[in-house]
């Protein structure tokens, strides 16, 4: 017995002792957002020290994480990258001197992939909250955005107001703006993964209704879609009497790429490219030209 | 039949092909490293040496203890976040990660199948083997190798089929395969936003697929049933 528990107990030490120095391969079960050990910590500040912008500029691209978003990121005919975002980006990664390269990523990762230094920006209408804030370094405003309430249309008539919607199921992007929004209206909410799959929810009735952005509405129902039978009724916010949203660019936290994004930002709108950029790809009523 | 032949049917088709193109890579390269890799590892779990063979069986617990959406996710991210190393930047470096994390796997499951083929194989073939003079070597690759191939097809046509729908867990960090391209017209992708429809017609590429394979594994084993 004594021997089994010893044999046991090697084995046990065997194992950890691998995950500790065998590196990837045995780390699946590690928090990615646990403490590192004190060897790596010793090494993070002077890492931290280093200059963001340097960094991009040595490797001579700027990465930018993306998402298919039409109308700030989305491809052409041709496989190219266009949208407002996207040729605010390329004008960007120009002025510091080097290339932007677009990878889409999963929405969900996006801090993830920052901090790993897979992408070097996230730049895809990101609505600025707290917890974008707390993450990343966000640039100045560049965008304004509401969300809005996503019905079927032959029931469009009943939901015109905020007093209509008491008792409703919402399905909500779990983490969005618009699951913020739907919870403030005390709405029972049913988070799911993307705010695709909110559509799908009242398309399929297992839904009541849905928040999502205004400028993704725009393009993902009516006519010509699948959810032909779907239309949008109440700005929410305007409905509760709040701000609009805002986007911003995401930079990797304590970043000196936010500060040159903003110099660089300011340039746009005074020399009225920004103005031009937004009124090609329809968002000049959208963005803040301050 | 206008459906088949319209503008957005073609570039549906065209988005699909392009990320199933990126399923058969990583289907490919994964039974390209795993195969071999989980031989290794199952003498590794049957070796004489104890420390040996509890380390390796250690590994196998955890890679299939754990859920293979989390080592991918903890494959890419991790290391950077560490800075341990950075996979190379843009869509290759995603591939790369992936392929790492679906050989390693992989080949902790085959290698469970391969142990037990091996041991399934009757102690009297070896025993005649030694009889004969042969050395250990010789008794492995000409006595126990060939009838341990023929016991382990049905159980790796199994998990060879399970790989090909597998595959799809590689979206989790963006990599552009099949299923992501069918749900990126949800959202837009190439003009067309809000279709449903090209998701659920990846179902017809995975059946296509895993119906080509079944047959080829199935042939296979016919062909090493001569034993009987």
């Amino acid at each position: 017995m004594n021997k089994k528990l010893l044999s046991l107990a090697l084995a046990g030490a065997l194992g950890l002792s691998l995950t500790a120095c065998g590196g990837t391969a045995s780390t699946p079960s590690t928090n990615p957002s646990s403490a590192p050990s004190g060897a790596q910590e010793s090494a993070a500040p002077s890492e931290n020290q280093e200059s963001d912008l340097q960094y991009v500029k040595d490797k001579g691209t700027l990465v930018v994480g993306i998402t298919n978003f039409e109308p700030m990121d989305y491809q052409d005919a041709d496989g190219n990258w266009i949208g407002f975002d996207a040729d605010m980006a390329k004008a960007f990664a120009e002025s510091l001197g080097v290339t932007a390269e677009f990878v889409e990523i999963n929405w969900d990762y996006k801090v993830m992939e920052l901090d790993a230094k897979n992408i070097d920006c996230v730049w895809n209408g990101m609505t600025i909250n707290d917890e974008v804030k707390a993450a990343m370094s966000v640039s100045n405003p560049y965008c304004l955005n509401a969300q809005v309430l996503v019905v079927p249309a032959d029931k469009a008539e009943d939901f015109d107001s905020v007093d209509a919607l008491e008792g409703l199921t919402v399905a909500v992007e779990s983490g969005s703006a618009g699951e913020d929004a739907a919870q403030a209206l005390g709405l029972s909410t049913v988070p799911v993964q993307k705010q695709a799959d909110t559509l799908m929810e009242v398309a399929a009735g297992t839904s009541d209704a849905a928040v999502i952005d205004l400028l993704m509405a725009g393009a993902m129902i009516g006519e010509g879609t699948s959810y032909a039978d779907l239309t949008y009724t109440l700005n929410l916010n305007e409905a509760q009497g709040l701000e609009s949203e805002e986007y911003g660019v995401g930079f990797r936290a304590g970043s000196d790429l936010t500060e040159a994004y903003n110099d660089f930002w300011a340039g746009c709108v005074a020399d009225g490219s920004a103005l031009e950029t937004a009124t090609t790809y329809g968002v000049q009523e959208s963005v803040i030209l301050e | 039949m206008d459906f088949f032949t319209s503008e957005t049917f073609q570039t549906v088709l065209a988005a699909l092909n392009s990320g199933f193109l990126k399923t058969l890579e990583l289907f490919f390269i994964t039974l390209l490293g795993a195969l071999p890799l989980g031989l290794v590892i199952s003498f590794g779990s049957m070796s004489r040496f104890l420390p040996l063979r509890w380390v390796t069986r250690t590994v196998v617990w955890i890679i299939r203890g754990t859920p293979l959406v989390l080592q991918i996710i903890a494959l890419f991210y991790v290391p950077g976040m560490q800075k341990w190393f950075n996979w190379p930047s843009g869509e290759s470096g995603r591939m790369i990660a992936v392929c790492v994390a679906f050989v390693i796997n992989y080949s902790c499951y085959f290698s469970e199948i391969y142990r037990g083929g091996i041991q399934g194989v009757p102690k009297g073939q070896q025993e005649a083997g030694l009889v004969l003079g042969m050395t250990k070597r010789q008794i492995f690759f000409q006595i126990t190798l060939l009838q341990m191939i023929k016991r382990i097809v049905p159980p790796m046509s199994n998990e060879i089929i399970t790989l090909v729908k597998d595959t799809s867990l590689a979206r989790v960090i963006a990599l552009q395969e099949v299923i992501w391209m069918g749900e990126s017209f949800m959202k837009g992708n190439h003009g067309i936003a809000g279709l449903t429809w090209p998701l659920f017609f990846t179902a017809v590429y995975y059946l296509i697929f895993s119906g080509i394979v079944t047959v080829l594994l199935s042939r296979l084993e016919k062909k090493l049933a001569f034993f009987q």
